[in-house]
């Protein structure tokens, strides 16, 4: 159906517009975006700006009142919603497991509506559930409520996988999750994300989540106006107006800090002998975390580890890293 | 990966029923056909230590109680094929989002159906339209239909909208939905809905006896009318036997069909 169903295509929104009957005020007011191919997009705003709606015109679980959506080279709008919505994975926060149905079953639904055969439906089943980290044979023929809620959104992204759609549509997937499992999830989810790239439209109301997962953020406002659309980064360090600054909150720095791993920001590069006795941290870990071992053991330096090499990282460095980013932001950015 | 994972008992296609459970169903599902083997064992040897009078023996004799448990049986059963094939589309029909509004018309028009007297609808029908099975038919169907049409709306309106959001997202038309999630998920509703109908029509039959079309309700009412003891309770016990058979095929059909995988 979308040319280029090997990873993500790109997504187009021109002035797309939702009025419901009776209101006065558009639920979505002419939003035009672009969603470069395989990239993760999170729209991220308070509840009942339109962020959902938005994304449910995408799949045309709710038809808009105008304007244009592309996906790849297609017009969306002039599709059959059924076939469109059997090429566009969806993910939603209740998850929506058929509770008859096997987990393989489940799996197996839009394989099945497309027609696949038995053997293949079977294999793609076997190949996603290991994808998303669940045995196999020990799941498919388990029931959803035999599953965790973890295991259970799993399932749901595998779902959404099944019949390898260039693009994603996922509302709050991780939103009915606990804290532990849902960090679980997206470091999974975004592990899968690195392998696959897909294009994604993800939603969620959690700022933290959306600098976490997105390769871009949308800030929506009312009517699902872009407040502002760019890098995480960029828009820690420099954001639009008050709007956006607000949902950032304060600590807008150390949110940043979560942005840039120890690798990017060590400088010095002292051998093992120059950090015998420091508190380490992985050098895929973030300076948020090497700053939390600082404060923790009171020092101003940590060891960097990866493997058998060592490098010491100190407070200096990771300032350095911090302002060094904003200078590379703040020219471009506004 | 592993602090998410649910310790999960039993193996796989395990559906969790524990063993305690599962003596319990049996025990039900054999406890109603022994209580109805014993009732009509007892009945059996009562009536045959009875000294009979001539008009008894006309009623309490193979051949008669024969032809009317067959009466009854196809009363009660073309009444409930007629309550289904009318109730479920018609419960289906109104549970769709855009004919929700005729719902509370419909509900109120099958509560009526059963709150007034079946006896009464039975003689205003046979004053305009005369006696017979058809006539019958009409009284007990009005009767049934209400338990069918309010289980299947409420079983297809209490599936998880969610569900059905996934099924749509999916890209299921709207046919599938209906067929392989909504009806699926409202079927263990629906087939409790068609039990309580069941068995009511198999009493309300009784009453078909007012317009000639026979069934176990000839008995009862002769045993009243000719102050027949014997009669009117062999009339009574096979009348509640078929009641309570009835009542324990659906069971058994709930348990059948009811979808694996739902608690």
């Amino acid at each position: 159906m979308f040319e280029n169903s090997d990873g993500g295509v790109r997504i187009e929104l021109r002035e797309l517009t939702k009025r419901y009957p009776g209101q006065t005020a558009p639920a979505v007011d002419a939003v035009s975006l672009d969603v470069p191919a395989g990239e993760l997009v999170v729209f991220v705003g308070p509840s009942g700006c339109g962020k959902t709606t938005t994304m449910k015109m995408i799949n045309r679980l709710i038809e808009p009142t105008s304007g244009e959506i592309r996906i790849g080279d297609e017009d969306v709008l002039r599709m059959r919603p059924d076939d469109l919505r059997r090429h566009v994975g969806y993910v939603i926060q209740q998850i929506g497991l058929f509770p008859h149905l096997t987990i393989a079953q489940n799996v197996g639904v839009v394989p099945k509506l497309l027609g696949w055969s038995k053997a293949k439906i079977n294999d793609r089943v076997d190949e996603l559930l290991g994808l998303v980290g669940l045995d196999a044979a020990d799941f498919r023929s388990r029931y959803p409520r035999q599953l965790s809620g973890g295991q259970q959104q799993r399932v749901g992204v595998a779902r959404a996988l099944a019949a390898d759609p260039p693009v994603m549509l996922m509302d709050e997937p991780f939103g009915a999750t606990d804290p532990i499992t849902r960090e679980h999830l997206q470091n999974e989810f975004l592990r899968l994300q690195r392998e696959l790239r897909k294009t994604i439209i993800f939603v969620t109301h959690d700022f933290e989540e959306a600098i976490k997962l997105g390769d871009r953020i949308a800030v929506l406002r009312e009517g699902s106006h872009i407040a502002q659309y760019d890098r995480p980064a960029r828009i820690l360090s420099a954001p639009a107006d008050d709007y956006v600054a607000g949902f950032i909150g304060t600590a807008g720095t150390l949110k940043r800090l979560a942005l840039i791993t120890v690798e990017e920001a060590r400088t010095a590069g002292d051998g093992p002998e120059g950090t015998a006795g420091l508190p380490e941290v992985e050098a895929t870990a973030t300076l948020r975390e090497a700053l939390d071992a600082m404060v923790a053991h009171g020092t101003e330096e940590v060891a960097a580890v990866s493997g058998d090499v060592r490098h010491r990282l100190t407070y200096q460095d990771i300032c350095q890293a911090i302002n060094s980013e904003s200078r590379e932001v703040e020219p471009s950015g506004g | 990966m592993v602090a998410d994972t649910l310790p999960v008992t039993g193996g796989v296609g395990d559906t969790g029923a524990p063993r305690r459970g599962r003596a319990r169903v049996l025990f039900r599902h054999l406890g109603t056909p022994i209580a109805i083997a014993a009732a009509l064992g007892v009945l059996y040897l009562w009536v045959h230590g009875l000294k009979l009078d001539s008009i008894e023996r006309r009623t309490l004799n193979y051949t008669y109680m024969h032809d009317r448990v067959i009466e009854h049986f196809k009363l009660t059963l073309i009444a409930s094929v007629i309550i289904v094939v009318i109730a479920i589309p018609l419960g289906v029909v109104v549970s769709r989002p855009r004919a929700r509004w005729v719902s509370p018309v419909i509900l109120g028009l099958s509560n009526l159906g059963q709150a007034i007297p079946s006896i009464g609808v039975l003689v205003l029908l046979t004053i305009k339209f005369g006696v017979g099975f058809k006539i019958a038919m009409i009284g007990l169907v009005a009767y049934g239909v209400l338990p069918v049409l309010r289980n299947t709306m409420v079983g297809i309106q209490q599936v998880d909208p969610a569900l059905v959001e996934a099924a749509r997202g999916m890209g299921m038309t709207r046919l599938q939905v209906l067929l392989s999630v909504e009806l699926r998920l409202a079927v263990p509703v629906i087939l409790a809905g068609l039990r309580t109908a069941l068995v009511l029509t198999v009493g309300v039959a009784t009453l078909a006896t007012f317009v000639n079309a026979g069934g176990l309700g000839d008995m009862i009412v002769n045993g009243i009318k000719l102050s027949r003891h014997p009669v009117l309770i062999t009339g009574g016990v096979l009348t509640c036997c078929i009641a309570f058979l009835v009542d324990w095929l659906g069971s058994l059909a709930e348990d059948v069909l009811r979808p694996r995988g739902l608690s």
